[in-house]
């Protein structure tokens, strides 16, 4: 009888338990009449220490409010996360989800057969509110509201900030000591990593092991070789340019002399150890973007750093402004339960001394106009931003099914000797336009 | 006799067994159902599109698009991968197994020791050999620094497949010991007296005595080995992500459907598809020789 009694309960067990798959998160609103809002984040710890912050305030202005606050790795987990989240729909999974970067990559009148990004599929399959009307975002200045924010001539997403990712962080004691001046072209660079090799201090250093960290480099050259990046890049989609053209073989060949200058074993290094690897003067610069500097700063708070763009021409002109690209950009779902609560989190978000503090704690260049920036190290690249323009990752456009030398980010330098299997920058080239000429829509 | 009573309390145990069948076909057998059927479809993974049919496409797109080229690398990887991983790991974990089973002293220790690091599971097994193969610092770089060279490890385009092969191999090889183990204590002691009295030992005790006798764990194995290896994904995607030419048939179905920033559940079901009729059919094949050698004997 014991038996039977405690088997016909494992069965009812077991079918409550099925039932209440369907129900999604209603039984969170009964328990103590809060509503959860739900944000998701990448790990990156200056930001979710303000965002944190920021919450309690939230919850201090709304008591009914409770927010969940969710941080994975930056990497792939992260993307992953925001697809599931956003696969789980109007169960209430997430209601605040931010993009890595702003709404970049969509195919253009030249880009014939290209793939939608994630981001235009949501927002195409109706998936992200639409913040159009909403007063605060005249907060933020008019032109990064239509770069960063707007999708056919709609606002659906808030962005936080620009950042610059094609410059070297370079350690201000080791010039110093070695007599250096900031290079302003690409011979003077050549000179510095040539009088600190002479005086066995490692000049550069990459976070090989991620891939991605190179291309910051190969970025910063591309920025100052190339006259108009975006008419490169169209030009390739209708054969006017090629990827063995010079300029590019050029960018080829000054990335293969970076490598060649930098600290042995870098192909091993991961992202993650770069700053500690800079922070202890272990090398004299990295190629890293500016939302580092603050995790610089943590590893070692004695250090004096600087940052300046990779200067990859020797016309000083062409060389003098960052490149980068519109940082974080939070959205709203359009099926979330909680969508009012959500867009009151973004409004207060955007209220300017709450935004200072944010970009302050960021490292961001700021979004909205007239913003007072406490950090000495913004304020110093200050005069390399004036010119800010979109790094070639944020212009590019890449066709469908394109093979490794040529996929994801483009250019693959991880390719090239010393670091990869190629010897000359021309095969690499030679392969990229290949591969392609291969996936040229038919 | 009937352990759950007369009537139709004896109804008990197929009810009871109906719950994990049920399991099975909500979590198991359902969703690979769909994978068949999302194979032939666009569906791309955002929820709201709409998807249709298209017939053989996405397996036309495998084998004809521009990357194929790199697919079909990752398809001899697969194959390189799992020959490596069979014949090394077996003849690693049946030594072993000899040695351990002569009964030295501390035999449980070093059973132990060889078994740790499937217990360790993958993630920890990465880990440490990331930790020894760090290029700053880490002893292995140490120890070619000694010998005045260095290297990227996971980082180098020329080794880094193998090592990963390595670890693979290092993670496994004490799963093969304990079935092999088992399979030698199984074997009566009188047969290697009287073998020994007909003059075999040594070599010709394990040819003639040993290998024949173990043929049933020989054939599992072997088949786990096989499955588990052109199965693997976690130890790459911890130790290289892919990179530098490591990616094999079952990481490119991951890298399809989560890798790039467009979701193509269409195209990824495909690569699924495939490789499941990749690893059945080689799975398939070794197990008819498997069996054919367990009957001769």
């Amino acid at each position: 009888m014991l038996k039977k009694s405690f088997s016909l309960l494992l069965v009812t067990a077991l079918i409550v338990v099925l039932a209440a798959c369907g129900k999604g998160s209603e039984a969170v609103k009964d328990g103590n009449k809060k509503v959860t809002l739900k944000i998701i984040h990448w790990q990156q710890e200056n930001i979710n220490n303000y965002i944190k912050e920021f919450n309690k305030k939230f919850e201090e202005k709304y008591p009914d409010v409770q927010v969940e606050y969710t941080t994975v790795p930056a990497d792939s987990t992260y993307d992953q996360l925001m697809q599931t989240r956003m696969n789980a729909g109007s169960s209430g999974d997430a209601d605040i989800i931010p993009l890595k970067f702003s709404f970049v990559g969509a195919p253009q009148e030249w880009s014939k057969g290209a793939a939608d990004p994630m981001w235009k599929q949501w927002i195409d399959g109706g998936l992200i509110a639409d913040l159009s009307d909403q007063a605060f975002i005249k907060n933020y200045s008019p032109t990064d509201v239509k770069n960063a924010m707007t999708y056919k001539d709609k606002v659906y997403g808030v962005n936080m900030g620009k950042v610059a990712l094609t410059g070297l962080f370079y350690n201000k004691e080791i010039f110093e000591k070695y007599n250096l001046a900031v290079p302003t072209t690409w011979d003077e660079l050549v000179h510095v990593m040539k009088v600190l090799k002479d005086n066995s201090v490692e000049p550069i250093g990459f976070g090989g092991k991620d891939v991605w960290p190179i291309n910051l480099a190969v970025q910063g050259l591309q920025a100052s070789i190339h006259d108009d990046q975006l008419e490169y890049i169209k030009g390739l989609w209708t054969g006017k340019t090629k990827l063995t053209d010079p300029v590019q073989l050029e960018v080829l060949e000054k990335t293969q002399i970076l490598m060649n200058n930098a600290i042995g074993g870098f192909m091993g290094i991961d992202y993650g150890t770069l700053p500690s690897l800079f922070a202890t003067g272990r090398v004299a610069m990295i190629a890293d973007g500016t939302w580092d500097a603050t995790t610089i700063q943590t590893a070692n708070p004695e250090m004096k750093f600087g940052y300046f763009p990779i200067p990859g021409s020797n016309d000083p002109a062409k060389n003098k402004n960052l490149a980068g690209k519109y940082d974080m950009t939070w959205m709203v779902l359009e099926k979330s339960p909680n969508k009012d609560y959500a867009i009151k989190w973004l409004e207060m978000l955007s209220e300017k001394q709450n935004y200072t503090d944010f970009v302050n704690a960021a490292g961001f260049l700021p979004t909205q106009p007239d913003v007072r920036i406490s950090s000495e190290f913004v304020n110093e690249i200050q005069p390399s931003l004036e010119n800010f323009k979109l790094s070639w990752d944020q212009l590019f456009i890449n066709r469908k099914n394109v093979g490794q030398y040529i996929k994801d980010a483009s250019v693959h330098a991880e390719f090239l000797a010393p670091a990869g299997p190629l010897k000359t920058p021309l095969e690499l080239a030679q392969k990229s336009q290949a591969d392609w000429d291969a996936a040229a829509p038919k | 006799m009937y352990p759950f009573g007369k009537g139709a309390a004896r109804l008990m145990p197929y009810l009871l067994l109906s719950i994990p069948v049920l399991l099975y076909l909500l979590l198991g057998f359902g969703p690979s159902m769909v994978t068949v059927l999302f194979s032939f479809t666009d569906a791309s993974g955002v929820p709201g599109q709409s998807w249709n049919f298209v017939g053989f496409e996405n397996y036309t797109t495998f084998f004809t698009s521009s990357d194929s080229g790199d697919r079909i690398a990752s398809i001899g990887r697969s194959l390189y991968f799992a020959v490596a991983v069979v014949v090394i790991q077996n003849a690693v974990g049946l030594f072993m197994a000899i040695l351990i089973n002569k009964k030295l002293k501390g035999d449980v220790f070093y059973r132990a020791v060889f078994f740790l690091p499937v217990v360790l599971g993958v993630t920890v097994s990465g880990l440490i050999w990331q930790l020894i193969a760090n290029p700053l610092g880490g002893p292995a770089q140490a120890m070619m620094n000694f010998f005045g060279t260095s290297s990227n490890f996971f980082g180098d385009y020329d080794i880094a497949f193998e090592l990963i092969i390595f670890v693979q191999i290092w993670m496994y090889m004490g799963y093969s010991m304990t079935i092999f183990l088992a399979g030698l204590q199984s074997i009566p002691n009188d047969l290697y007296e009287a073998g020994y009295m007909d003059g075999a030992s040594g070599w010709k005790a394990f040819k003639n005595i040993t290998f024949p006798m173990i043929a049933p764990s020989f054939t599992v194995n072997m088949l786990l080995s096989i499955i588990g290896a052109l199965q693997t994904f976690d130890i790459i995607y911890v130790l290289t992500g892919g990179k530098f030419n490591t990616t094999t048939l079952a990481f490119d179905v991951y890298a399809t459907a989560f890798g790039s920033g467009t979701a193509d559940y269409g195209l990824a079901s495909a690569v699924a598809m495939i490789q499941f009729l990749f690893v059945f059919t080689v799975s398939m094949i070794a197990l008819y020789y498997l069996r054919r050698r367990e009957v001769e004997m």
